[in-house]
């Protein structure tokens, strides 16, 4: 159908131009030439085309319908509807009057213009090219294109050539159509659809009918007016043979639907063959006979016009060459515009335009030169019309394109259209034969087209367009004559392939149903194909620089830059052992002892080394003290030197000390070890200076080089009457009160057990006993003031002579174990055992009553002697005598010498038997009342020992005689003498005092009648005297102590002359002694 | 007539061919993915004709060690030394498949329908999870599967063989 149009184009462009060269060439021959072939055509139009000029009208009437529709779309389909029937009725009445004029000459081929009719449907794009080719001046040739379309049997050349010429718009076409159906087919029935395809088909037309007035300005008029006319004789023939219509249109109906499908399946492809099969079938069918008749004279005829159409399309050709493409568009636009202003005022004005048009037509018709003038007068008197025209050129651009989609719609609302009209007539004709034969007759025509096309449809549509498509190429004169066949020949190829596949899948389903019954089809299990796990960002970072030519580096930064210490010096160890206390030689040791001297030092004994620094201390401080006393006395003490004849210096002892004030000094005593440490008792003070120590005696222990102070201040409550060192050593004092009992004190302890007393800013401590007997050992203890305590020191005077190592020997055994003596006035004499323990208990003991918390000092009563038993009986007639003091034989510590109040001294032994004498006794009378106030063993010989006694008489007595060797009575002037003391550096030698504070000096050597020298201290009288000095060490200082009543205690360092002993002075006392005896 | 010897051999599948997932963590790797269907061959040149035969002969089965084998030679063959250059990666992939589906088409495993499937992806350190599964009859038909990986690419190949009845 594409095709069709396009070859309306071109053959209007060539008719234009054949037109105009004709026109120039032969001039009015032309036009009888014209008229001519018009009349001719216009049988043949008629014959052929009779409906093109109804739907001429029709297409005026949509024209109108459209502009109506564009003033109120709303009303569209209404009016389409009715105005539409309207103006047909109209113009079927309209037409009536001729139509019998007319009749005659179309009666020859009404059927075969009624079947033409009734495959308007089908066929309308070509009976439109019809129309624009039987409008055009070349009528002839437009006919013969008509006939082409209808038979294109006649002129294969023709045919072919054109064919050729617009194949390939055809293709394109065509391919376009398939497109644009498949969108299509969804509309077919609708409605507006069917308008819109109305509005296109009329655009179509409207095109149609612009080429027809650009190709035929001349001829318009005419044309319209031959238009006319074909309409009212067509209506006039539809009138008539409405009987015949009506049967063909409900066929055709049906039919239209038939091909409905026939189009999708082939006509596309394909109008040629197909409208010669379409249109050929049903004259094959009806009327066979006819159509060879007029086939026939169709030939003759498109024979005679296709020799004419050569001409012009050669005459086209040549013209076509030399005119310009501007010209033309010119040209071309310009026609466009002409029908379209026409248009309106035909749609308007209707027959009234149509009617004066002709006329004018038929003015113009003779003058082909005022064409073109006329053309432009008609173009400017439009100019206002070109608005409207505008839109609907770009319409009709657009219809161009699309007009193919909708022929469908097209013939579908043709269809409507004429079946309305069928209704229409059938009820305004009579309904008259419709014979049932007829009908059955349609309905197996209907069945047969249904069934045919659903073999068509079942085959493939690919394979049946190839052979569609192929074969009008091949055989164009075939596919022309065995048109009608051919159909057939495609359905039967197609459904034998459909046959074919369907069996081959048939087969195969019953084989796979068969099989499928043995076979057993699963879902496997899914397999994992590839699991590669995403890589960390290390992975990721090592993977891409961790490989080749890479290294990793590390640098520290300061921020992390961690500051520490350590010790990188090697620690010195050196293994070394040590014990305590240190036994043995070796007392510590290790790896690398090297140094043997230190080991030996270290061997030295401890206690040795103490001792030692205990010494060596006191040494220093001794020496300390004699600067400073050296200063003092050159000062102070120096002019008191001359206070004794016998002396040439004297010393004090500081006793002008707070808690010795005004206390008397009581008793003096070295110890018989350490000659310079001194024990000085001293008696209850006057007057209170100390409210402490007020009821107490004071024992202090001095060193003789150190006056300043005491060394230690010993307390006791009781008085003393006698005190005394321990044998070995200055480290224990003994003494004796009078209320019986024994105390002693261990000057080692610590003074932190003692109480210390703060006196004059300095402070002091006072030692309260270690050990007391008091109130402890009632049945052995003393009942009686004690008046001697003397240790037993057997080792000492034992080891007799051996003077300096006896000493190392008694100070290295430490012999804190030995037995003191004490005796009372009533003659008993006790023996202690001084025992130390070994640990001190600072709770105290419970055992030992008498001893101090915390001290290490204890006596152990060991045996009690009662002097009385030595007394011969004639002496206890008077009473058992007073015993007063006490000496034990410096060389055998068994014998004692016991001083009574009778003037005799008793010798007693501690056990054995009795040694003679028994008593000594004065030389006079045996037995007086006289105190023996003292006992001294001479240091030398020790044979010899002095007695003093109360009535101022001397005796010097060897233990051997119970008669003194010698016997001063006068000496004293009577006065009791206190104290007699051998000198410890000279044997003839003695000191002596009486009770008057009178010092007589004795020389035996020099003088053994009286002493060589005599000292009296009235102003401070001496109560108590005591001498220093070793008898080891003469050339040393000796000296006498003297104890002053006002408590001071002075040392008077005798001269040279009284210290020094004589040559052989021990042999010659010997002998004077034995002399005077 | 002729038709029904060519047309020989039933697809019983409506049968689902392998059907393959491969799924990529997010990330800008890329993936290839090429599968190459031969048709059933009876003999060397031959279609395969009806028989009553509904399985394969134990030596014409689909053996999935050779055709391992055979997968993992062609994969060292071509992708030894390669990296990922998405150029060329697409050629590679389609290359591989026909080479895997020639050389296991030299198996003459008849009757067998192979369905050859190549897969070659970057690697760039996504994770990659593929996995297939088939409709189809355990007792003939079978698969083999081979990866390669190196630095720059990863490639599954897998074989399917389809029994035809």
């Amino acid at each position: 159908m594409r095709s069709s149009k396009g070859k309306t184009k071109d053959d209007t462009w060539k008719s234009e131009e054949l037109l105009k060269h004709i026109k120039a060439a032969q001039g009015d021959h032309t036009d009888d030439n014209d008229k001519k072939s018009r009349e001719k055509k216009r049988h043949k139009d008629e014959a052929s085309t009779g409906s093109s000029d109804s739907r001429e009208h029709r297409h005026r009437e949509r024209e109108r319908d459209k502009e109506r529709e564009r003033e109120r779309d709303k009303d569209r389909v209404r009016n389409k509807g009715k105005e539409r029937d309207g103006d047909r009725h109209k113009e079927r009445e309209h037409e009536k009057v001729p139509k019998k004029v007319k009749s005659e000459e179309r009666d020859k081929e009404k059927k075969q213009e009624k079947e033409r009719e009734k495959h308007k449907n089908r066929d309308r794009d070509k009976e439109k090219d019809r129309e624009g080719e039987l409008d055009c001046s070349a009528d002839q040739r437009a006919r013969n294109k008509d006939k082409e379309r209808n038979s294109n049997t006649e002129r294969p050349t023709n045919r072919g050539h054109e064919s050729e010429r617009h194949r390939d718009k055809d293709k394109e076409r065509d391919k376009k159509k398939e497109r644009d159906k498949l969108q299509e087919k969804a509309k077919e029935k609708d409605e507006i659809g069917d308008q819109r395809s109305k509005h296109r088909q009329r655009k179509d037309k409207v095109s149609n009918c612009a080429s027809e007035n650009l190709d035929l300005p001349k001829d318009d008029k005419n044309e319209e007016k031959e238009r006319k006319h074909r309409e009212r004789k067509d209506k006039e023939g539809r009138s008539t043979e409405n009987s015949e219509e009506s049967k063909e249109k409900k066929r055709r109906s049906s039919e239209v639907k038939d091909e409905d499908h026939d189009r999708r399946y082939k006509e596309r492809k394909e109008h040629g063959p197909r409208d010669g099969h379409r249109e050929k079938r049903p004259k094959e069918r009806k009327e066979p006979g006819q159509e060879g008749r007029v086939e026939e004279t169709e030939k003759k005829r498109r024979e005679r016009k296709d020799k004419e159409s050569k001409e012009d399309e050669k005459k086209h050709r040549y013209k076509d060459i030399k005119e310009q493409s501007g010209k033309k568009k010119k040209e071309r636009r310009s026609v466009q515009e002409v029908p379209n202003e026409r248009r309106p005022k035909g749609s308007t004005v209707e027959q009234v335009a149509c009617q004066e048009k002709p006329t004018e037509s038929l003015s113009e018709e003779s003058t082909s030169g005022l064409q073109s003038t006329w053309r432009s007068s008609w173009i400017g008197l439009n100019d206002d019309d070109a608005l409207v025209e505008g839109e609907e050129i770009a319409m009709d651009s657009q219809s161009t394109i699309e007009s193919s989609n909708y022929e469908d719609d097209f013939e579908d609302y043709e269809d409507d259209f004429e079946d309305d009209e069928c209704e229409d007539e059938e009820v305004e004709q009579e309904k008259e034969e419709m014979p049932a034969r007829q009908r059955a007759e349609i309905e197996e025509i209907k069945k047969a087209i249904s069934a045919e096309n659903e073999q068509i449809r079942a085959t493939q549509t690919r394979s049946n367009r190839k052979t569609y498509e192929e074969e009008p190429k091949r055989d164009f004169e075939i596919s022309q004559t065995s048109g009608p066949s051919r159909g057939t020949f495609i359905d039967f190829v197609a459904a034998k392939q459909r046959e074919i596949s369907s069996k081959v899948a048939s087969k195969q389903k019953k084989r796979s149903v068969e099989l499928l019954r043995l076979i057993d089809l699963d879902f496997s299990v899914t397999f994992s194909m590839l699991d590669l796990p995403p890589l960390n960002e290390y992975d990721v970072y090592i993977k891409n620089f961790g490989r080749t030519n890479t290294k990793q580096a590390f640098v520290q930064c300061n921020e992390d830059n961690v500051d520490r210490e350590s010790q990188t010096d090697e620690l010195d160890t050196v293994e070394k052992w040590t014990q305590h206390p240190g036994e043995g030689s070796l007392v510590c040791g290790g790896v690398n002892v090297s140094d043997a001297s230190s080991s030996v030092a270290t061997n030295v004994d401890s206690r040795r080394l103490t001792n030692f620094l205990k010494s060596a201390c006191q040494v220093i401080a001794v020496l300390l003290e004699e600067d400073q006393a050296e200063y003092q006395a050159s000062q102070n003490i120096q002019s008191k030197t001359a206070s004794l004849s016998v002396s040439d210096g004297c010393s004090q002892l500081n006793t002008n000390l707070p808690f010795l004030h005004g206390r008397k000094v009581l008793c003096l005593r070295f110890s018989q070890v350490q000659r310079q440490t001194l024990l000085s008792v001293h008696s209850l003070p006057k007057e209170p200076g100390v409210a402490q120590l007020a009821s107490n005696y004071i024992i202090c222990v001095w060193n003789i080089w150190e006056p300043s102070a005491p060394q230690k201040v010993l307390v006791c409550e009781s008085e003393v009457q006698c005190c005394c060192f321990g044998p070995g050593n200055a480290i224990s004092v003994f003494a004796g009160t009078v209320d019986g009992s024994v105390i002693a004190w261990d000057l080692r302890e610590h003074s932190i057990i003692h109480y210390s007393l703060q006196i004059g800013g300095q402070e002091w401590i006072l030692r309260n006993p270690t050990f007391s007997t008091d109130g402890v050992l009632a049945a052995v203890n003393h009942s009686c003031a004690v008046k001697a305590v003397d240790p037993v020191s057997s080792a000492y005077f034992d080891n007799h002579g051996a003077g300096l190592s006896l000493l190392a020997s008694q100070e290295g055994s430490s012999g804190l174990s030995f037995q003191l003596a004490s005796l009372d006035e009533s003659g008993l004499l006790n023996l202690w055992v001084v025992v130390e323990l070994q640990k001190a208990d600072l709770a105290g003991s419970l055992t030992d009553l008498g001893l101090i918390p915390g001290g290490k000092i204890k006596l152990i009563h060991s045996s009690s002697i009662n002097v009385n038993s030595f007394f011969p009986r004639n002496l206890m007639q008077l009473g058992p005598p007073q015993t007063l003091s006490i000496r034990f034989l410096p060389s055998d510590p068994n014998h004692f010498f016991i001083g009574t109040d009778i003037g005799l001294v008793s010798h007693g032994t501690r056990h054995g038997l009795q040694t003679a004498p028994k008593l000594y006794k004065p030389q006079m009378n045996s037995v007086r009342p006289v105190q023996v106030t003292c006992i001294d063993f001479c240091h030398f010989g020790k044979t010899m020992f002095l007695v003093g006694c109360s009535d101022g008489t001397i005796r010097l007595h060897s233990v051997a005689t119970d008669h003194p060797i010698l016997q001063w009575n006068e000496s004293t002037q009577g006065r009791p003498i206190q104290t007699v003391l051998w000198a410890l550096t000279r044997p003839g030698m003695f000191f002596v005092l009486d009770e008057s504070s009178h010092i007589y000096v004795w020389d035996l050597l020099q003088n053994d009648s009286k002493p060589v020298a005599e000292e009296s201290l009235q102003l401070d009288r001496i109560t108590t005297i005591a001498i220093l000095g070793d008898p080891e060490k003469p050339s040393a200082s000796s000296g006498l102590m003297l104890a002053k009543q006002s408590g001071a205690i002075e040392i008077q360092y005798l001269k040279k002359q009284w210290s020094e002993p004589h040559l052989n002075e021990l042999e010659t006392l010997h002998y004077i002694l034995q002399k005077t005896i | 007539m002729s038709a029904d010897k060519l047309m020989g051999g039933t697809n019983l599948r409506a049968r689902v061919y392998p059907r393959t997932q491969c799924r990529v963590t997010p990330g800008g790797a890329e993936v290839r993915r090429v599968a190459v269907v031969t048709e059933p061959v009876a003999k060397v040149g031959k279609m395969a004709e009806n028989t009553y035969n509904i399985r394969p002969a134990f030596q014409h089965r689909f053996k999935t060690e050779i055709v391992k084998g055979k997968i993992n030679n062609v994969l060292k063959e071509e992708l030894s030394n390669k990296s990922y250059d998405p150029e060329e990666i697409p050629n590679m992939t389609r290359k591989i498949a026909e080479a895997i589906k020639t050389e296991v088409k030299e198996c003459a495993f008849e009757r067998y329908k192979l369905v050859v499937q190549v897969v070659i992806g970057e690697q760039r350190g996504e994770g990659v999870k593929m996995a297939a599964r088939c409709f189809w009859d355990a007792d003939t038909d079978n698969f083999a599967q081979e990866v390669y990986v190196n630095d720059s690419l990863f490639c599954v190949a897998a074989a399917f063989g389809c029994y035809y009845y």
